[in-house]
């Protein structure tokens, strides 16, 4: 049994499914960031799963998975710095008491 | 025996990522989830590099691994209170979520299964760093140049939102 690319999709679906239910379900603000990486994690997967089985010749999937990642970067440093600021402000980290706009 | 190999690591890669994944979105200390979200990035790390894309792999460990997951900790450790890991973490959604992921899941892998059945690679993957580095600044060094704004804007704002109120104005 040699591998093939659905192999990986598969894998990143479940990858994926698991990180929405993650998103979805956590009551933490920092356990939905983690859970939106995985599924970050899905996507990079099968962008180089699919550079590699169907243009081996070309590095295009690899290039947009460094951006992919260079803007999971950024975006974390931002809402992770958003989650201290919120912290400092209503001393809690879960939604349920995000529900006012005004600090 | 050269094409078993390869399916083998595969397989134990993906047990392994499957389990830390369902451990970061239930474990009930978000800790502990954070030290099993770097292991599936390391995981995600080794798949990388048995497809072939040395240099993301590489820069998967730097910025995942050595980065992103390290201001995590840290928020993690600074954000806590004693009690948390005493609470419930899960919100009363949990069995509509849990619906609604195994749906897209599902549809996904069949879809997957349906188009892409058979395909598989017949040239020897080669390093891939060289291309990269001409593709980054040739085809694509519009993004390139943008994203290095988009870095900058972010260090901005994480030290705005770091400020306390008083330094602000």
């Amino acid at each position: 049994m040699t591998l093939s690319l659905h192999h990986f999709l598969m894998l990143s679906a479940i990858i994926f499914g698991i990180g929405i239910y993650g998103a979805l379900t956590r009551r933490n603000i920092l356990g939905i960031l983690m859970s939106i990486e995985l599924m970050f994690n899905a996507a990079n997967i099968n962008l180089a799963a699919f550079n590699h089985f169907l243009y081996p010749d070309r590095v295009w999937g690899q290039g947009v998975v460094i951006f992919v990642m260079t803007l999971a970067a950024a975006e974390a440093v931002v809402g992770l710095s958003l989650v201290l600021a919120i912290y400092r402000n209503i001393k809690s980290v879960y939604t349920e008491k995000l529900n006012l706009l005004h600090g | 025996m050269e094409r078993t190999i390869p399916t083998l690591i595969f397989g134990l890669l993906a047990m392994l990522l499957i389990g830390l994944s369902l451990v970061v979105v239930t474990s009930r200390s978000v800790f502990r989830g954070a030290v099993a979200l770097t292991g599936a990035l390391g995981v995600v790390a080794g798949l990388f590099a048995l497809l072939g894309a040395d240099f993301v792999a590489a820069g998967q460990l730097l910025i995942y691994v050595g980065g992103i997951m390290i201001i995590m900790l840290f928020v993690i450790m600074l954000s806590q209170r004693p009690q948390d890991h005493l609470d419930r973490q899960t919100n009363d959604q949990w069995v509509w979520g849990a619906f609604f992921s195994l749906a897209i899941a599902c549809a996904l892998i069949m879809q997957f299964r349906a188009v892409y059945r058979g395909i598989f690679v017949t040239t020897v993957a080669t390093p891939t760093s060289a291309s990269i580095g001409r593709l980054l600044l040739g085809d694509m060094v519009v993004p390139f140049e943008a994203v290095s704004l988009v870095l900058l804007a972010s260090l901005v704002g994480a030290v705005y939102f770091g400020l306390d109120k008083e330094d602000r104005s």
